[in-house]
This record gives structure tokens, sequence and C-alpha cells, in this order.
């Protein structure tokens, strides 16, 4: 050992601050780095995989980018960060880095701070291979950034949870034990959303992007409303800084002052989670997203302007741009239904894609959608997409047309004049009152479904559709009588199907009007 | 040092001392921890008990759960592989492989026992053997884990196959190498969780699991 | 005086394991010798401020290092070495030093040129860059070493300093010592009398966690001249003969 003074070195012209040398240190011999092959093998699993056999929309993409990535990651970066919080503990340094002059707080803050910076290092890149992609493949919008940054929150909080933990109770089960904790936490979040008592409150679940509304109408139509993301931000940013606050409690932290400082982040952080969860309490599914009224803004709720996309033809098909590619698609799911109605009055003049029809809320954070509707003044069949699984690689292009075929017998019913509350595939409930004609506007609607290929819109033999909607009480036909009654019916429409083409619609042209009325019989079906 | 001029007064008699064997059974999983991982593994029996209370009988999360519990007892049976002695217990001697498969079976069987009692009496989505199948294989990957990336972060192993099972049950794979995807009359896939349990078992029986180095 | 000790005492459950020790220190080395059990390591625990005494006055260069700020900036100004070494295997020998100069709170400008001169210092400037997993047990304590002189310290305090180390690196490391007792108050605590007698300006025996013995080495070999001490050195002689008087002492009070 050298007993002279060694000359000190050239003062170079610009050094890195001191908490920059000691994150960089922390960076640089950090466990995340060994963890990095296990990360990207689930990213693949878990993300990558299903977005790319997803349409390319950039909602759909960005939502998997927050639930499922960190449905794979938060646990295991809990799991690593209390493995890195435990180190002062497993290594018997926990002597030397106390003696030392900078708080303990503030040391531990630079660990977590790198572990952090891995994981939102890995997470980031998965999002760049996302959305860089989506980017050669989707036909309209960009990307969302509200999901990701949900995302990113998620997994410092975890980090914070985890290296919390670790530090705090340094043991060999420490580091497995928040990881499953975590996974725990996740599970508990969805089964409180799918079954809870409360499950506004639920909403707030970080793995949850807009709660029952369709992912593939996030943002399209409409501006993405952030209002769940920033009480999801709230409320993973609030448990971060607790764990976080948390590490600055203990004695050896740091001075009275300093852990003055570290209750007062612990209280805040819990103060804002608590807050979050509060809020997401109100929040109400909307046509266009999940609306928090205190956070909301009105200019969200201003629809995109957007030039549509329309096919060619007597009765165009007009969809978002975003959903260009699937136009022959649709157009050959409804062009039979049209070309029976063509010419008729009150028949569509255009088909216009729409995000919803109307949206309820129903139980385990589904939602109701509503069916197409045919409106206005000339008609017009606004057609959502939302409740049809799109065409992809994991969806065949068949499969997707004969979903969205499989909603609009509905629209057959409207048009004849029938108003079903249910859907008659399980013996639909028809609104109103009974009336003579009711009988001939089912077998026409019948007849019409069964000549374009649909589902048959009363396919249960025998089982007489029921008048009542609360007041009207039409007389229910007994079993013997609903079996003749549905023969008849079935009768009828296979006798109106059977007509040729031109003949039933010359017959609907003139008869429409009293069909609507109810004023036709069975007996004067040709 | 004062030299011992008496010999040293045997502080029990014979007759209450166990066998040597065990007393050096006894030791070593002491050294490992294993009681405070039993202690884990009740905690594990319990919140499957408890959450099968509440689970749901299908879907997701009825299969979901219960996994995460497998997987987190044996995630508990890979860090109990670590040995706080190193070098000084390597070069010790010669029993240290059936001391290692004593740990092993001990706590695995515990596992076992101790969540198949968790889950009795209540609906467990693919039944008991669905349970000791999955619970085995989870063990075999952590047993594994260890050997490669050391018992300290042996809980890598299975938490991440976690992560691939929970896929594969929601993408309804088919190959045996996923078991937990499989239903239980699957002999392929139980036959797979066997030989990833054995593998784990044979490894770490015979190879010591190495301490992590990583920070 | 860097060091102000007045009856300080400290308790571990029912055991004393500092029974009232007072001591005064400025610039030099002054060893601290004595058995196992002595208290030798809890004194330097309470020195390094790991660990607050349980009754007595201490003051360190010049402050009560009760309060957090002025613990804070002795910390600053402390060097200690532990008897058992925790590291980071991963760590090279570089990085372990430099993470302890930034957590002592060094100016960063000084950190480099700072942890370049403690490890050449304790001679392992060809090893700057090998993770500390790969060195032997003696390279391992003459990094414990470098972090603990890398910020210049007023205060160091070293437990067990040349365990491991081979006669070469004990004959550089007492070398090291003096010139470190030039300005700073060393306080090591050994077992091997022969680098106290090399090393140190003053020497503090304890027994049963008391100070029993405070001169200086040549003082200390003294006690033993005359006397059928046991030992092979004269210094030797000198700490087994005070170790016996200090032992008997209690029992011909009792006796008496």
């Amino acid at each position: 050992m050298t007993a002279a003074t060694v000359p000190a070195a050239q003062a170079r012209a610009w050094h890195l601050p001191r908490p920059a040398r000691l994150l960089r240190l922390e960076l640089r011999r950090n466990l995340m780095p060994w963890l990095l092959p296990l990360f990207a093998a689930l990213f693949w699993l878990a993300t990558y995989r299903p977005a790319m056999a997803a349409p390319p929309l950039w909602d759909t993409r960005g939502t998997m980018l927050q639930a499922q990535t960190m449905l794979a990651f938060a646990p295991l970066l809990a799991g690593a960060a209390a493995w890195a919080g435990s180190r002062e503990g497993r290594r018997g340094t926990g002597d030397l880095v106390d003696v030392t002059g900078l708080p303990r707080w503030a040391g531990r803050l630079a660990a977590w701070a790198a572990v952090t910076c891995w994981a939102e290092a890995v997470y980031l890149a998965g999002v760049a291979v996302v959305y860089g992609i989506t980017a050669h493949q989707a036909t309209w919008g960009g990307p969302l950034w509200w999901p990701i940054y949900v995302g990113a929150a998620t997994a410092a909080a975890a980090c914070a949870v985890g290296f919390a933990a670790g530090a705090l109770t340094p043991s060999r089960f420490t580091a497995p034990l928040a990881a499953v904790v975590v996974f725990l936490a996740l599970g508990a979040g969805a089964f409180a959303l799918q079954h809870g008592a409360r499950p506004t409150y639920s909403q707030i679940w970080p793995l949850n992007a807009q709660g029952a509304f369709p992912p593939d109408a996030i943002g399209i139509f409409y501006p993405y409303l952030p209002d769940l993301a920033i009480a999801q931000l709230m409320f993973v940013g609030g448990l971060g800084t607790v764990a976080l606050g948390a590490l600055g409690l203990p004695a050896v932290s740091g001075g009275r002052w300093l852990r003055s400082i570290a209750a007062a982040v612990t209280v805040a952080g819990l103060a804002a989670a608590g807050t979050a969860v509060g809020l997401a309490g109100t929040a109400r599914l909307e046509t266009h997203g999940i609306v928090i009224p205190a956070l909301h803004d009105a200019a969200s709720d201003r629809p995109v302007a957007y030039t549509p996309v329309c096919s060619a033809g007597a009765i165009p098909v007009c969809l978002h741009p975003a959903f260009r590619g699937f136009l022959p698609d649709v157009t050959a799911a409804v062009t039979p239904v049209l070309h029976e109605l063509a010419g008729l009055p009150g028949a569509p003049v255009r088909v216009t894609q729409v995000a919803v029809t109307t949206v309820a809320q129903a139980p385990s954070n589904g939602a109701n959608l509503g069916p197409p509707i045919l409106s206005g003044h000339p008609a017009v069949l606004y057609l959502p997409l939302s409740d049809v699984s799109l065409p992809g690689p994991g969806t065949p292009t068949t499969a997707f047309i004969g979903e969205l075929r499989d909603e609009l017998p509905p629209l057959l019913n409207s048009f004849v004049g029938l108003k079903v509350l249910n859907q008659p595939g399980s013996g639909g409930i028809i609104a109103g009152p009974s009336s003579p004609g009711a009988p001939a506007q089912i077998a026409v609607a019948m007849a019409l479904a069964q000549d374009a290929g649909l589902l048959n819109p009363f396919p249960v033999p025998g089982n007489q559709p029921r008048h009542g909607n609360g007041s009207a009480q039409g007389p229910q036909a007994t079993g013997a009588q609903a079996q003749a009654a549905a023969q008849a019916q079935a009768g009828a429409a296979s006798r109106f199907a059977a007509l040729p083409a031109a003949t039933r619609h010359a017959w609907l042209l003139t008869h429409l009007s009293a069909l609507r009325a109810g004023d036709i019989t069975l007996s004067e079906i040709p | 040092m004062t030299p011992v001029a008496t010999g040293v007064r045997q502080t029990s008699g014979p007759a209450r001392r166990l066998p040597a064997g065990l007393r050096l059974t006894r030791l070593f999983l002491a050294s490992r921890r294993v009681l405070t991982c039993l202690l884990i593994l009740v905690a594990c029996a319990i919140t499957l008990r408890v959450a099968l209370q509440w689970l749901p009988r299908t879907g997701t999360l009825s299969r979901q759960i219960p996994l995460t519990v497998e997987a987190a007892a044996a995630a508990a049976i890979g860090v109990t592989t670590r040995s706080p002695f190193g070098d000084t217990e390597r070069a010790a001697g010669r029993w240290l492989p059936l001391l290692r498969l004593a740990a092993v079976v001990v706590t695995t069987g515990a596992a076992l026992g101790l969540l198949a009692t968790g889950a009795a009496s209540r609906h467990l989505a693919g039944g008991i053997l669905d349970l000791l199948r999955d619970l085995g294989g989870f063990a075999g990957i952590a047993l594994l884990a260890a050997a490669v990336v050391g018992s300290g972060l042996a809980w890598a192993g299975p938490l991440g196959y976690l992560v691939v099972a929970i896929s594969a049950i929601e993408g309804n794979w088919t190959t045996p190498w996923v078991w937990p995807a499989r239903p239980p009359h699957d002999h392929g896939a139980a036959i797979c969780a066997v030989v990833v349990f054995a593998a784990g078992v044979v490894v770490h029986t015979l190879r010591p699991a190495r301490s992590s180095a990583r920070e | 005086m860097n060091i102000e000790i007045t009856d300080l005492t400290r308790r571990f459950g029912r055991t004393w394991a500092v029974a009232g020790v007072s001591l005064e220190s400025g610039p030099g080395v002054v060893g601290l010798l004595g058995p196992n059990g002595a208290g030798k390591t809890s004194l330097l625990r309470m020195l390094a401020t790991v660990i607050p005494p349980t009754s007595g006055k201490l003051r360190l260069l010049g402050s009560d290092p009760g309060g957090y700020g002025p613990r804070r900036q002795i910390r600053r100004r402390l060097g200690y070495l532990p008897q058992n070494l925790g590291y980071y295997p991963s760590f090279t020998v570089a990085e372990f030093v430099e993470y302890f100069a930034l957590l002592k709170e060094m100016p960063a400008a000084r950190v480099p040129a700072a942890v370049a001169a403690a490890i050449e210092r304790v001679d392992l400037s060809d090893k700057a860059r090998s993770k500390l997993r790969t060195l032997s047990g003696g390279m391992l304590r003459r990094v414990g070493i470098a972090q603990s002189i890398v910020n210049d310290p007023d205060l160091l305090l070293l437990d067990e300093p040349t365990a491991g180390l081979d006669p070469e690196q004990r004959v550089a490391f007492r070398a090291l010592l003096r010139d470190l007792g030039q300005q700073a108050t060393v306080v090591v605590s050994t077992h091997l009398v022969e680098d106290v007698g090399a090393a140190c300006t003053g020497v503090a025996l304890m027994d049963a966690g008391k100070i029993v013995f405070q001169g200086t080495p040549d003082e200390l070999t003294g006690r033993g001249v005359g006397i059928d001490a046991v030992g092979d050195a004269p210094l030797e002689r000198g700490y087994t003969a005070v170790l016996s008087a200090a032992r008997a002492e209690p029992a011909r009070e009792t006796a008496q």
C-alpha cells in the first residue's frame, strides 16, 4: 500500500452531479438486464401475439398495452424490485451504508429509480414495437397515449411497492411474496370489477381501460376520454407514493425533518389513492366512453371529424376510415338485406357506421350495445361494428360477416312495424299491444330474413312471441294454440319467401304501409 | 485460549438425543428456513380456501387465482433451496445430496398436502388431481430455475410460467407442455408435469443451487 | 481532540458489552487491543455512529453525534471498516469505492480522483475494473480499506483491517496507517500486537467491557518486563501481563 499521496487527476471541465453518478452506478449494476429475456418472452406471449392477431386499430392495441402487458409485467417487476430493495439486508452492508452522510431515504430512492428506469425502458420498448408495426398497418388515426401513461405508472408503482417490501423486510421470501401479492391484487381487482356489488369503484383497477366500452370504438368517433385514465394515474401514483414514503419513515432513513416529509408524502399518497377510488365511484358509461364528471372535459364530447370511405353502389356503405380495410366485408354482409329493402318506403339510402347506437352498463363489467338502427328521412341505417369480432388473423372473414348478419334481423322487424324488446331468437317479447296484424308482420320479417340468408328472427317453433311492455296485455296463447299460430306464421313466411323477388317486392311496395299499420292478416300474404 | 482439562460434559443423556441423521436433517432444514416456507404454504392453503369460497365456478378467474396460489407455493419451495453457507458446506460432506432431496420432499409434500386440504370440499376448477399436477410442475420449474439463475431468483421461474399458463388458458392452447391449460384427464400434460418435476428434483439433488451474484 | 469519550456504556439485553470507557484522542493512530468479547467491536460501532451508547458522553470531531444534523456532518468526515465486510459481488472495485464516495456526499468533481487515489493507496489499481466476486479475501479487505479512506476522513475506524493480508501487505498497511495518522485520528481494533507496535502511537487494552490499560506501546511492553508473563514477543508479554493483572484485581477484591 502506498503511503505517499497521489497527485490529483486533472479536473474535468464537466462532472455528472452526485445524484446522477449514483443513479448511473445503480443502473449499471442492476438485476433487471438479467431478466430481460424473461420479460421479452412474456411480452411476446401476452401482448405482441394477441395484438398482431387483433385488427390494426390504435385503440385495440393501445388498451392491450395497458391491460395485458401490465398483467404479465407488474408482478415480476414487483418481485425484481423487492430483490433489489433487499440488497443491503442480503449482502450485510447495512452498517456500511448507514454510517455514510447521505440519508438512507435518498440512497434507497436512487436504487428504486434505477430499477424503475429499467422497467420503463422494457415497457416502452414493447410499446415502440407494437405501435411501430401498427403505424404501418393502421389506416387512420395515431397512437393512443393515455393507456401507455397508465401502463408506465403501473410499472413504476409495482416497482415502488416491491422495493419498499424488500427494503423494509429483507428476506429470501420477500421477492416472491411481493410478486404473488401483486398477482393476487390484480386478480382481486378483476373479480371486484366482474362480481362486486359496487362495480363503479372497481373501475379504478389499472388494467381496466375504458371499462366495458368496446375497445375498437375508443378514440375513433370521439376523442379518447381520459377521465378514467386520470383517476387510474392518481390511484397507482398514490400507491407508489405511499410505498416510497414508507421507505423514509424508519429512524435510520434520515433526520426528524426528513422523516416528517416522508410521513407527509405517505399521507399524500393515501389521499390521492383514496380520492381516485372515490372519483371512480362516480363513473358512468356513455356512448363515447367512461365519464367521470369531476374530471370530464366537455371538449371531449365533440365528435372527431373524418371523411368516411364509401362503397360504390346504389346504396353506399360508408365506414370510418379506420375501418377502411373491412369495407368489402361489411358491404358483403349488408347487401342481401339492402337488396330486400331497396326501393321500398323507408328503405335506407345509405349505411353509415357509428361507434354505438346505445350503450348501457351490464353486469360483470359488460355493456349492452344497441343494435343497428334505421332512422331518419330519408332513412339511414346506422351500423355499429363494436358488437362483432372484426376480421383478422384470429377471426376469419366468414365469421365476421356471419356475426354482422346476425345483428340485422331486428332491423327487418322494425322495418315491417314490429317493435321487439328482446332479441327474438330467444322468444322475443313484442312491445305494444297485441294486434291482429302482428302475425303477418312476423311472417314477412321471417321471410325477408330467410331470403337474405339471415337468422330467423323467431326461430323457436311453437314459441308464440309474447306481447307486453308492462302495460299492454295481449292474449297469451296456450301450448296448442301457440303451436298452431307458429306453424301458420312459418307457412306464410315460407310462401312469401318462395315468391320471385320481383313479385315479393311489388307486393311490399303496395302493402307495406298497411302491413306496418297492422292491417294485413296472415291469409293476405301471398 | 484456556486448554480444556476435563472432558466435555454431556448436556443431555443419550436416551434423549435424536439419532445423528435426524439431527443433521433438522439442522439442514432449519438452515434453509423450511419452517418459514411451511408457514407460507399454510398461508397459501388458507388463501386458496378463502378464494374458492368467492370465485365463480367458470371463467378465467376460476383458474387464474388457484394457479397463482400454486405458483406462490412453488416459488417458496424454490427460494428455500438457498444455502447460507457457501463453500464451507460444499466442502463438508457426502450427505448433502440426500439432505437436499429430503428438503424438496418435505416442502413439496407439504405444499401438495396443504393445498389439497385447502381445496377440499370446495369447487376447484379442474379438481384436486389438476392441482397436484400443476403444483408438481411448478415446483419442478422452480427447482430448475434455482439451478440456472440461482436460488434467490428461483421464484421468477414459476411466476413467469404462470403468465404463460394464463395466456395458454385464454388462448385454448393444446400443447401438453403448458399443462395448466389442459384438462385433468390429459395424460400427456400429466406426463410433462411429472417429467419437469422429476428433472427439477434430480438436478437439485445432484447439483446445489447457485447463489445469485446478481444485484 | 477528535474523540472524547466519558464513561461510555453499551448494553445488549443483559450483557454490558461496554461497561464504562473513557478515552480521548487527537490525531494519531490508536490501537485497540483485547481478547474476544472484550467489547472492541461494540466500542468501534459506537464511534462509527452505527449504534448509540446506552449511557455516557460521546463527542466526535467536536460534535455530539446524538443529533441528526451533527451526526450527518460527522459521517461525512468518517471512515469505517467493519469486521465483517458486506459487498456487492457484481460491482467492480472502482464502482464499490465510488458508491461509498457518493454516499459520503463527496463533491462530485472530486469523486473520480479520490476513487483512483484510494485504490492506488491499497495497491489495487490493476484490479480496479475487476468484479468483487473475483477477488481473494485479502484483496476484498483492501477494497474495504479503500472505501474507508476515499473521503480523506478525519476519523478512521478500522476493525481487524489486516485480516487476510499477506505479510508484505501488512507491512505496507502499517506505513499507510502511520501516514494517515499524521492528520487524522485512526482507531485500529486488532488481535495482532505487532501491528500495534509498528504503527500505533497509542494503545488501549480492553477486557470485559472496560479499558484496563491506556498508554504507548512502549509502556505496554514495559508492563511485561520482569514478570513471568506469557508471550513470544515483548508486546505480547506486556499484553498478557496487563490482562492477568486486570483479572486478578476483581478476584482480590472479592476475596477481601
